[in-house]
């Protein structure tokens, strides 16, 4: 008796243990990089916390991922007065917020008077801010609500896409949303559940009410490795932002699953201290403002190398501060990136260097040596460092890497003024470079190579700062990308940012998903969420 | 004393934060969509303006009332942190230090006992085996076989004391009152029992405090790297951020639960040798 | 008989790979930084005898000259801890009372400070220009500085029973002072506990460091380490398909075990 029991015991065992690792058919199971810092949508400024509110916050404007352009949203259409400075929006009706109260414009009045309150310290509304004064919102009629400005706001439209509509009324505050699902539970540390919005508007061709999913897990994992280990043993459905090493194995592994959706936003950029109350001795400045220096710098790093062997060839070589998937405001006729050491010698000649027996000496004697400083923790970027430490070696300069925690990176950059070069990646969630005021204008905080002037230190940097004012009181489109592109033109013959690489959009879908088509924008893989579909049928694991 | 010394560590490590290079700037700075205001906010959110008896001051009056400040980082009250992921940790921890003790233990006993050369060497290339993976390699290596992490706490603990352990017990089973009393017929358990263990006492129960620390220690590594959110990847996210209320909070519980456990150790210690 | 034959063992083995260490030139057909961009993450063969890592420098060079970088620091940083725990435990155990229990607190004290932060803030305190070798000199250092508590107990509780044994009354009757019955009569004695000490934190710290490089706090590049090549192993589906690039860790493992066999025998009574 015992002997034939034993394989029916067995197989039961056997499938008990399979079926343990299955899902619940109904439920998307995917990671979030971080703990969500804030569940109000107007506070978002992390990652993770994003995440969560394209799931849960209803927008009145939506930017599709996929085609770029706008689409209405809670709106159901909008117009933008000829001067820039007020938008009226058509609300649709017959909406309901997640704990049954009205929509109405007094919701758009709310979340507007909150977002751009200055004590509320959003960015999302200091995106919004381009000149002092209050924003007021008239609500003629439960349906229609007009937005008006202090200055003209520069692609206001889109900027809407990040507003989530909160409730005016609703004892539940944040919690009651209009987005495709709800925070459920969040247990700090673990995970996230998002149950579906039994109030969502939104519906398919066929009247069935979306999202198809019931419910969402969002696992909290910093570890890469550990959620590509995951993905692969089919607990995870999806994957954003997969590193490209990892991708690659994945590739061979399991083609089905990984998703390369092109060239993403993202770039990787290196830029030289020019800060002129910086602490370095004045032959490094010297070095450092030389425009032929730079230029010598970057035709020495070889782009194409660093995409192959850093990136596993999902990269591109980059030459600006606009990635070619942004469609709108890539500028095509910027010249393609070189890698020529003989032309960097010759440019470097120029500007009195010399070569002498494989070290670079500048004109009074002293040896071309400096410190290129990134962030510890990225295995990506410290490749990337080292292999332009042998590039510019190449060509006798002298570098030496250094990797330091983020608070000290960003106390050298923005604060103490204490280092040479330095190595960072951008991620751009924004399309319009608008939000990049900071970055371009001489007089801003976050122009790297010498943020806060009082006055422009260069004649280049003063037309950028003459440029980026026009641009941002334009309302045509085309216009302002004429005046964008000279930036970029600027940009690429300064090289004050020495662009490196494109990195590509990588992702991770498994086969029981159905409906998904990851793209380059955030948030890749779930863009689309409220119509993608589960397949419990598909095998779980990565094998087909 | 315990809780002076307690406060001191605390106070030792902000001061360490407070001045350590990188205090107070934040990663938001780097988002060019803030306006100057809201970046100042960020900024004070850090107080890097205080100066340091006042924040000492503050630190100890918002301790009694049981206020231990808000995380910058993570937006929220310290203590609500701890007390969520302590019990994860104080399990973790827990259970490998009791799985080392045991194991050490009785492995050593039989070493000694029953002094086989196999046994010995097998038992000394174990433990030199274990000894030499660094602690990050055993935690990818229990990640990768999903094993649960206090036994990975327990593998890093266990042949260190096991051969701490071992050094105490063949030293004094090598001393000369053990050879006259083998000499004199008394058994070998007699021995061990009664006379070697009662000795190496107190120096075995010294490494009570030593292997809290160790497994302590441990824990960073191993939480961090197999993402388990207990209190060490806390203190490893804390310290990449400079996270000061959080850090100096977690500074203090480690303290006290160091010098604690060491109090005990030597108490009984003392009072077994008196 | 068969102690001896381990120890012989060890013994050569931890010869040979000073020796490679120390003569690397002689060894190694490429320097450790030389990228060869065509051939990442390359099998062994010929030219390259552990194949590339995966920005193609040789992996064996790299293995060759990261073996010098933990060797021959490691062993410092063990001597500095044990000579502080030695001095101060000796002392704390000698004394007894209030030295002991302040001598203990500071250990238990420092033993809680977040050590990673430690390391942390001393990276970032260390000025930009310093070369690669000095700033793992430093970190060394701090190991150094910061290790010997977990020795001070054990020493601390071997010099209390040394205190109450017969010879050490003997000797405070015949008047020596305080600092020559440390110096003459504790240290001496309790030099097989410091021996075992140092031995046993040899290998800890060249693990720190490992878990350190790991971690990302490690040596600057392109400086290789042990810990630094073992970086390569937290990537799961590279390892099982590039296995040579566990020579590092086996590199370390047979290194350590063979620090222990020596300990082991040489304090096997006579």
């Amino acid at each position: 008796m015992w002997p034939s029991l034993r394989p029916a015991i067995l197989l039961l065992a056997v499938n008990f243990a399979a079926s343990s690792h299955a899902q619940a058919p109904a439920e998307l199971h995917f990671c979030l990089h971080g703990e969500p810092k804030t569940f109000n949508p107007l506070l978002v400024d992390d990652e993770a916390s994003e995440n969560i509110r394209y799931l849960t916050g209803g927008v009145l404007i939506r930017v599709n991922r996929q085609t770029q352009a706008l689409e209405p949203g809670l709106a159901e259409s909008w117009r933008v007065s000829p001067d820039g400075r007020q938008i009226t929006f058509q609300l649709r009706k017959g909406i309901y917020f997640s704990d049954g109260s009205r929509f109405s414009s007094e919701d758009v009045a709310y979340t507007m008077r909150l977002l751009m309150d200055p004590q509320t310290h959003s960015a999302t509304g200091d995106a919004f801010r381009s000149g002092s004064g209050t924003v007021v919102v008239k609500t003629p009629s439960p349906y229609i609500a007009v937005v008006t400005f202090p200055a003209p706001v520069a692609g206001m439209e889109r900027l809407f896409d990040q507003v989530a509509i909160l409730s005016a009324k609703s004892p539940k505050k944040e919690q009651s949303v209009l987005g495709p699902y709800y925070v459920s539970e969040y247990k700090a540390g673990s995970y996230v559940l998002l149950r579906r919005n039994p109030n969502y508007w939104r519906h398919d061709a066929q009247g069935r009410q979306l999202p198809y999913i019931d419910t969402v897990r969002l696992d909290i994992q910093r570890n890469r490795d550990i959620e590509m280990m995951r993905f692969r043993r089919g607990e995870l459905q999806l994957v954003n932002r997969v590193d490209a090493q990892q991708f690659d194995e994945l590739k061979k592994e399991n083609p089905a699953a990984a998703r390369n959706a092109g060239t993403g936003l993202d770039g990787e950029e290196l830029w030289f201290n020019q800060a002129a109350s910086s602490t370095l001795p004045d032959f490094k400045k010297k070095w450092f403002q030389s425009t032929d220096f730079r230029r010598a710098v970057s035709l020495a790093i070889n782009r194409e190398d660093l995409a192959r062997v850093v990136f596993a060839g999902y990269a591109t070589p980059a030459f600006g501060p606009v990635s070619p998937s942004n469609q709108f405001w890539f500028n095509a006729k910027l010249p393609a990136p070189k890698h020529d050491p003989k032309a960097a010698l010759a440019l470097i000649a120029g500007a009195g260097f010399q070569l002498q027996n494989g070290t670079l000496k500048d004109s009074m004697g002293n040896r071309v040596e400096f410190t290129l400083i990134t962030n510890s923790g990225n295995a990506a970027r410290e490749k990337m460092a080292t292999m332009i430490q042998q590039d510019l070696s190449d060509i006798g300069i002298s570098v030496k890497v250094v990797t330091l925690d983020f608070p000290s990176l960003i106390e050298r950059i923005t604060r103490t003024f204490d280092y040479d070069a330095c190595l960072l990646g951008l991620v751009n969630t924004d399309l319009d470079p608008n939000s990049q005021m900071t970055v371009w204008l001489s007089s801003g905080e976050n122009h790297q190579w010498n943020p806060n002037q009082q006055t422009p230190a260069t004649a280049w940097e003063a037309e950028i700062d003459q440029l980026m004012r026009e641009e941002t009181s334009l309302a045509n489109e085309k216009l302002r990308k004429a005046k964008f592109d000279r930036v970029q033109e600027i940009v690429a013959e300064q090289q004050p940012f020495i662009y490196l690489v494109n990195k590509n959009a990588l992702s991770a879908v498994s086969a029981q998903v159905i409906g998904a088509s990851p793209v380059a924008l955030n948030p890749q893989t779930f863009w689309n969420i409220d119509t993608l579909r589960l397949d419990p049928t598909q095998q779980i694991g990565s094998k087909q | 004393m315990l809780g002076v010394l307690a406060l001191l560590g605390a106070l030792l490590c902000a001061t360490m934060i407070r001045f350590a290079p990188g205090y107070g700037a934040d990663e938001r700075e780097l988002d060019s969509r803030l306006s100057q205001e809201s970046r100042d906010a960020i900024r004070s959110e850090y107080g890097a303006t205080e100066t340091l008896p006042h924040y000492y001051r503050r630190y100890v009056s918002g301790l009694l009332r049981g206020n231990l400040g808000t995380s910058v980082f993570l937006q929220r009250p310290v203590a609500q942190l701890l007390w969520e992921r302590a019990p994860l940790t104080a399990r973790t921890v827990g259970f490998g230090l009791l799985a080392a003790w045991i194991g050490s233990s009785i492995l050593g006993l039989l070493a000694i006992r029953f002094p086989n050369a196999m046994l010995n060497y097998s038992a000394m290339a174990l433990t030199g085996f274990l000894i030499a993976l660094p602690a990050a390699v055993i935690a990818l290596l229990f990640v990768f076989w999903r094993a649960p992490v206090f036994l990975g706490i327990a593998l890093v603990t266990f042949p260190k004391l096991y051969r701490y352990q071992h050094n105490l017990l063949t030293q004094a089973q090598s001393q000369p009152f053990a050879f006259a009393a083998r000499t004199r017929g008394v058994s070998e358990n007699r021995i061990l029992f009664r006379h070697v263990i009662p000795l190496v006492w107190a120096p075995v129960l010294a490494l009570v405090g030593v292997s809290s620390s160790m497994a302590f220690g441990a824990a960073i590594p191993l939480e961090a790297l197999s993402d388990s959110p207990g209190m060490g990847q806390l203190a490893w996210q804390a310290a990449l951020n400079r996270d000061l209320p959080l850090l100096t909070s977690i500074t203090l519980c480690v303290t006290v639960l160091t010098v604690g456990v060491n109090f005990l150790a030597d108490a009984i210690g003392q009072r077994k040798s008196s | 008989m068969i102690q001896r034959v381990f120890r012989g063992v060890s013994w050569s083995i931890l010869a040979i790979v000073f020796a490679c260490t120390l003569f690397a030139e002689g060894f190694t057909h490429y320097p450790y930084a030389r990228q060869f961009r065509e051939l990442p993450n390359a099998a062994p063969s010929t030219i390259h005898l552990l194949g590339t890592d995966d920005l193609g420098r040789d992996l064996f060079a790299r293995v060759v000259y990261g073996t010098r970088v933990s060797l021959l620091l490691a062993p410092a940083a063990a001597l500095l801890a044990t000579a502080i725990a030695a001095v101060l435990g000796g002392l704390a155990g000698l004394r007894g009372g209030r030295l002991e229990s302040l001598i203990l607190a500071c250990a238990d004290l420092l033993m809680s400070l977040p050590l990673l932060f430690v390391l942390i803030a001393l990276r970032a305190f260390l000025p930009l220009g310093i070369s690669p070798l000095l700033s793992v000199v430093a970190t060394f250092v701090t190991l150094g500085l910061l290790g010997w508590p977990s020795s001070l107990r054990v020493v601390c509780a071997a010099s209390r029973n040394l205190r109450q044994s017969d010879h050490m009354l003997l000797a405070r009757a015949t008047g020596y002072s305080n600092t020559q019955l440390l110096f003459r009569q504790v240290i001496p004695n309790l030099r097989p506990i410091f021996l075992a000490q140092f031995w046993i934190s040899i290998p800890l710290f060249i693990l720190t460091e490992a878990t350190l490089s790991m971690l990302g706090l490690g040596v600057m590049e392109p400086l290789p380490s042990w810990g630094n090549l073992l970086r390569g192993c937290e990537d799961f589906g590279a390892m099982s398909a590039n296995p040579w690039r566990l020579v590092p860790l086996l590199l370390l493992v047979i290194t350590v075990i063979c620090f222990q066999l020596i300990l082991h025998s040489s304090e096997e009574p006579a």
